[in-house]
């Protein structure tokens, strides 16, 4: 498998650290809502199809990709920064969350 | 000549490290391995947004202007800079003192400047056969129109972390982590062998 | 020259005579041959004995696709079994034997598995010995009870033991276009995108290009066709932006057109180059890749189809064109199809005598029976070989009448002598790698095989592997897979002319003929056609039931001849079409794949290490190394005589006496660094670090988003905005993960940057009551005295001229310094450290010490920061600051993890002084014979000489209410049970007076 990632280009799949599934949502480190936590902690999509999924370029960059993955073919209709709003240095980054931003 | 207060750093190639051809070469050596031991070796960091600031910084320290483009780069021979991961760069000079040079128009403002002299061993591959030699290691596409001269890549060998430069057309510097550059050397030495290589 | 070869022909240069054994027999042969070909040249014909019923058996194929001449290749100590002799290239000293034969391939005396068949037939293993057991000796008792006996009559060759010293790499390697196989097709493609300026790679797994150009005495454009294929193999060999990749077999086919293949570089030489490896795995990312993997041809089932001296036809084609090798000189054919006359003609021509051909359809076409005439051969139509005969080679077989229609054997049988019987079954196109790739099969009823669906965007297929079986059709589709594989326009252009013999690529419908004897489908696992019809009588209807019951297509051929024929007969048995039982889907690899080859460089010597900047000096000054993850450290430095517990009993107690001076460079170290950093470690640690001042170093405990403990270490503020974090040498990299993920994913808008400096700085850990006294001895620029260095102090000075940090902490208890230089000068700083200390008795330890006195002071490492401990287990809720939100503190106070019976930190104190396992289990009352009722277990323990007893750390339930009671320590593994009390974790100063000093 074959990430692209925004900033490297293509990189085999060892190259990438898996850092779990990009729906969570993090309560307010102040919150006190237990449901929330333990959601945020526990709870994960287990989707047939396209998942929004969380990758570490570790072996690289070592920038942390928001990569839309589809668990019955592999297939990846999109990968950008997860930090939305860093300007990736050159049209390399940029063009690339464009096209995942059209997607979604 | 470079002028240094401390006792000279330590290589931690020297009992690895053995000047002289080895390997095929009978058959001509298509490989040249050599430790370049930068004086400094300094990584930069932008806070998103403050990119061209520090690129206009990098000019001021070391007079490269540094070309557009992820992974872009230069090499004057003497200097070397190139991005690494988004809004992240490596430069290397032959002289000491760079983090302290950077360290004056680097401001809070625009980023970080972080001293790696120590901490990272240059290692440069050229020759023929480079593009060959490393392709054992690296899966990226080594080939010129894919990997320009003056351009980076930051990739793995296992669990050995490569920052990569193409200082020309069969010539690369690899940056490794000191206490893995050993290993990588030995490694680098082995797989060079079936080509012939010259340690210089 | 032996009779059977020619004296002119094919690829083998015969003035290079080549000498080698096989079953210890001194042969001869010449450079290009395989040792099948060689072999065969000599008359041999028997090659190996069968997997279940020791049959003899002889060459079935030329190719890959071999199942019977399995053999093993010895290289001195090391064997490399169940290589197909049809793949072996001979070179001088080449040293094989043959497999599965005891005591010798002549006469085997398990043969006798022959008589007894029906016992050994389909599903016996799982029938006999597999199932719930009843008595001493059924089911799976009995199957451990006869498995010795069963494994050593059945099977293939045997591993060696010996380690293999090959060389073996790895090779990544990128694109724009793979062409797989070198065939008239595969060439047309390489040469088209090449034409494009696309960079091309070509791989085939034969050492020379061209594949059945080398064999089919067509002509392409005027000239044989194995010189076309020469020139343009020439022609590609000369262009830069083409990589050709002879004997290399590609073997997968992954996700992104990511391709695996297996390069045999050195195996065909006596002596591999230097630094040559022996093979080489490439990993090939291709923009796109050419399928051009012709078709294996098929045998057909009847009985003794198996006897040595029956081959497949185009293979007996290929002995004799490509090897210049006759496979007999009386041969037979017997056919479902036109290929087998093109064989009967080229055989002729080389000098045999076709005898006969049996043709299972009664209409053959005036074309056809051109060709036999022009061999000279009586055609037999209609009708079909009903037994062969012979016992190490062929005598003769007999021939019926046979009703195509309904498979009915008519009149009397025919004897034929023959010593080589060419049979041909139809072809069954090479798909493998598409169907790796996701591709579903599709029947074709007239070509009766499986054929590649159409191309999807990533592959594009050319030849017979697209069932198009002619060299015209295959030049044609090769030129138009290679331009679009290249993206080139398609401009018109004159394709080569071939002439073939003529011929009607359709097979008659015949995969079996039935009658009495063992016909074989799976020649390699021994299955017969009755095997696969008494699975269905069983009740197997799925194809993959079937193959497994059966093991039909799951040997190491992987069913590359039995797949069709296997699917046939059961398709019959169940009264249904082909393409209804469906095909079974390819996996990687295509053929076996050397072990070496996949782990590469990645094992022995060349495994990656990390070493500190003193190892060197470690080395060279007694240190026994100890492997720590990827870190070497030292465990002790041993006296001459010393056991590892004097070593280290001797180095902690002078620590504690003196001094003692140990490398702490493995531990992780982080720059975090920017405006927010502050702010940042107040999130990351449970303590508070924007309350530290600059120059002052504090301890911090890191949690995870559960709550549970993570990692703990010192945290150095050098600047305003400027941290020094270190974390536990085993968790440097899962701390930095964390951080950069906090950063990059949960608060972006926090300007911090983390980087790795680990192999930035070297620390050396002086410890001891003359620590300082060693200190302010060596290093200048600074004083070290206790008010410009107080504990958790940090000054910068030099030592030695080199530049150094101290910082004035202590793991092991003692008043200590970390004293930190530039990694570059590591070895000098140190060097310069034992020096100074050399008056005041420093000694250097090594982690056994290290370890023993934090056991004695009760410090945590990650045997007690487990992943199941909390901070409260581990008596470190002091730590967690109320004043602010931190990683893990809303999910700390769950119930469960302050519950009152959890594991807790303690200590132990043998009391019958005896020493302590990790691991062992702590119970209340020992019960020997029936161990139970563990309150938890060791996680450390050693010798300490400050109290002179063993002693451990221990997580025991409710812990901390234990102390001072008794308990009993129960390890029946080591059979060690004794009496413990327990106490507190702080076994040694638990005031800290001693490091406070
Ligand atoms: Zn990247």
């Amino acid at each position: 498998m074959l990430i692209t990632c925004p900033y490297c280009g293509p990189r085999d799949v060892i190259e990438f650290t898996y850092q779990g599934d990009g729906n969570r949502e993090r309560p307010d480190s102040a919150s006190q809502n237990f449901e929330a936590w333990n959601a945020y902690v526990y709870d994960r999509l287990n989707p047939a199809g396209d998942h929004n999924e969380i990758w570490q370029h570790s072996g690289g960059c070592r920038a942390h990709l928001r990569v839309v993955r589809n668990t019955l073919t592999h297939e990846i209709s999109s990968v950008a920064f997860v930090r939305g709003d860093h300007q990736g240095r050159g049209d390399h980054g940029s063009a690339a969350r464009r096209k995942a931003e059209d997607k979604a | 000549m470079v002028e240094r207060q401390s006792p000279e750093p330590l290589s931690p190639l020297e009992p690895e490290f053995h000047v002289g051809s080895h390997g095929n070469f009978e058959h001509g050596v298509e490989i040249i391995l050599t430790e370049t031991r930068p004086g400094s070796i300094v990584q930069l960091a932008a806070w998103p947004g403050e990119e061209k600031k520090l690129i206009a910084a990098i000019r001021t320290v070391t007079g490269l202007a540094l070309p557009d483009g992820a992974g872009g780069g230069l090499s004057d021979g003497v200097k070397s800079v190139f991005g690494f991961a988004p809004g992240k760069f490596t430069v290397a000079d032959e002289a000491e003192g760079l983090a302290a040079a950077f360290a004056k128009v680097v401001t809070p403002a625009i980023g970080t400047v972080t001293d790696l002299s120590h901490g990272r061993i240059a290692i440069r591959i050229a020759g023929p056969k480079a593009e060959w030699v490393l392709a054992k290691f690296f899966a990226i596409d080594f080939a010129l129109p894919a990997f320009p001269v003056g351009a980076g890549r930051s990739t793995t060998h296992h669990d050995i972390f490569a920052q990569i430069q193409r200082t020309s057309a069969d010539q690369f510097d690899i940056y490794v982590f000191r206490s893995f550059a050993r290993s990588f050397w030995k490694a680098l030495c082995h797989a060079s062998e079936e080509v012939g290589y010259e340690v210089q | 020259m032996s009779p059977r070869r020619a004296d002119t022909g094919g690829r083998i240069d015969r003035l290079k005579t080549i000498r080698f054994t096989f079953d210890g027999t001194a042969y001869t042969g010449h450079a290009g041959d395989t040792l099948a070909s060689a072999l065969l040249a000599k008359g041999v014909t028997l090659y190996g004995r069968s997997f279940k019923y020791h049959r003899p058996r002889g060459l079935l194929t030329a190719g890959v696709e071999e199942p019977n001449a399995l053999v093993t290749v010895l290289k001195g100590e090391v064997r490399e079994p169940n290589i197909p002799a049809t793949m072996v290239e001979i070179h001088d000293g080449l040293v094989a034997i043959s497999q599965n034969r005891f005591p010798s391939l002549a006469w085997d005396i398990n043969a006798v598995n022959q008589l007894g068949g029906n016992i050994l037939s389909a599903g016996f293993y799982y029938k006999t010995f597999m199932g719930p057991v009843f008595g001493p000796l059924k089911g799976t008792r009995f199957w451990m009870f006869c498995e010795h006996f069963i494994r050593r009559a059945a099977g293939l060759g045997s591993a060696g033991t010996a380690k293999d010293p090959a060389r073996y790499e790895r090779m990544n390697a990128f694109c724009d276009v793979l062409v797989v196989g070198s065939g008239p097709a595969g060439l047309m493609a390489a040469r088209t995108a090449a034409d494009q300026g696309a960079r091309v790679m070509l791989a085939d797994l034969e050492p020379l290009f061209g594949g059945s150009a080398n064999w089919s005495e067509e002509s392409i454009d005027g000239a044989p066709a194995a010189d076309w294929a020469r020139r343009a193999v020439a022609q590609l060999a000369g262009r830069d932006n083409v990589r050709l990749l002879p004997r290399t077999t590609v073997w997968g086919y992954y996700d992104n057109n990511t391709l695996a293949a297996l390069e045999r570089v050195s195996d065909h030489k006596d002596q591999p180059g230097k630094g040559e490896p022996r093979h080489r795995y490439w990993a090939i990312r291709a923009k796109s890749v050419v399928l051009a993997t012709g078709a294996f041809e098929r045998p057909l089932v009847f009985p003794g189809n198996d006897r040595p001296g029956v081959m497949l036809a185009h293979a007996a084609e290929r002995y004799a064109n490509e090897f210049g090798v006759l496979p007999g000189e009386r041969i037979a054919l017997f056919t479902n199809n036109d290929s087998a006359y093109r064989a009967a003609v080229a055989l002729k021509k080389a000098g045999a005598a076709v005898v006969a051909i049996a043709d299972v359809r009664p209409e053959l076409s005036p074309e056809i029976r051109k060709l036999a005439a022009e061999a000279e051969a009586e055609i037999f139509a209609g009708h079909a070989v009903v037994a062969t005969e012979g016992g190490k080679a062929l005598s003769g077989l007999k021939l019926q009448r046979f009703d195509m229609a309904n498979g009915a054997l008519i009149g009397d049988a025919r004897s034929i002598h023959a010593d080589c019987l060419l049979m041909s079954g139809g072809w069954s196109p090479t798909i493998h790698l598409a169907s790796q790739a996701g591709a579903k099969a599709e029947w074709n009823a007239a070509r009766q095989a499986f054929l590649p669906p159409k191309p999807t965007q990533s592959w594009i297929g050319a030849g017979a592997f697209t069932g198009s079986f002619s060299t015209a059709e295959a030049i044609a589709e090769g030129r138009a897979a290679g331009l679009a594989a290249a993206g080139g326009p398609s401009a018109p252009s004159v394709l080569p002319v071939v002439e073939a013999v003529p011929g009607d690529p359709d097979p008659a419908p015949v995969f079996e003929i039935r009658a009495k004897g063992k016909s074989f489908v799976d020649f390699q696992h021994d299955v017969t056609a009755e095997d696969v019809r008494l699975a269905h009588r069983e009740g197997f209807v799925s194809v993959e039931h079937l193959k497994r019951y059966t093991t039909l297509g799951m040997a190491t051929d992987q069913g590359k001849s039995s797949n069709v024929p296997g699917l046939a007969i059961m398709a019959e048995a169940l009264g249904k079409p082909i393409p209804e039982v469906g095909t079974t889907r390819f996996r990687p690899p295509f053929a076996p794949v050397s072990i070496g080859s996949l782990a590469a460089e990645r094992f022995g010597d060349l495994k990656p290490e990390r070493l500190t900047p003193m190892h060197d000096w470690h080395l060279a000054n007694s240190a026994t190394m100890y492997s720590a993850g990827l870190w070497y450290r030292p465990m002790i430095y041993g006296h001459a005589g010393e056991t590892v517990e004097q070593a280290y009993v001797r180095e902690a107690k002078a620590t504690r006496e003196s001094a003692g001076i140990v490398d702490v460079s493995t531990l992780g170290k982080i720059a975090v660094q920017g405006p927010d950093a502050a702010a940042f470690l107040d999130r990351v640690y449970t303590n508070m670090f924007s309350t530290l001042a600059v120059g002052k170093a504090r301890y911090g405990l890191m949690l995870r988003e559960d709550g549970l403990a993570f990692d703990d270490g010192t945290t150095w503020r050098l600047g305003e905005q400027d941290f020094l974090m270190t974390t536990t040498t085993a968790n440097a990299g899962k701390v930095m993960q964390h951080l950069e993920y906090f950063l990059d994913v949960i608060w972006p808008e926090l300007k911090v940057h983390v980087t790795s400096v680990t192999d930035e700085w070297a620390g050396a850990a002086i410890g001891g009551p003359k620590a300082r006294q060693i200190l302010a001895a060596c290093v200048t620029g600074t004083s070290v005295d206790n008010a410009t260095l107080p504990f958790m102090g940090i000054v910068r000075g030099e030592l030695s001229g080199v530049p150094v940090m101290i910082c004035r902490l202590s793991f092991s208890g003692e008043m200590a310094f970390e004293v930190y230089s530039g990694a570059g000068h590591g070895a000098h700083v140190w060097e310069a450290l034992v020096e100074a200390g050399k008056p005041f008795g420093l000694v250097t330890y090594g982690l056994e010490a290290l370890g023993t006195m934090r056991i004695e002071k009760g410090h945590v490492t990650g045997a007690e920061i487990d992943g199941r401990t909390t901070a409260r287990d581990l008596h470190l809720d002091w730590m967690l600051s109320k004043k602010k939100p931190f990683i893990g503190s809303a999910m700390m106070d769950r119930e469960g993890l302050i519950a009152s019976d959890r594991l807790e930190l303690v200590g132990l104190i043998a009391l019958d002084n005896l020493p302590f396992n990790g691991g062992a289990h702590i119970v209340e009352e020992v019960d020997e014979a029936n161990p139970h009722g563990s309150i938890g277990h060791i996680t450390a323990c050693c010798y300490s000489p400050a109290l002179g007893r063993h002693i451990a750390l221990a997580l025991v339930k409710g812990g901390k209410a234990r102390q001072g009671t008794r308990a009993h320590v129960s390890d029946p593994l080591r059979n060690r049970f004794g009496p413990v009390e327990i106490v507190s974790n702080h076994f040694f100063d638990p005031d800290g007076s001693r490091m406070h000093g």
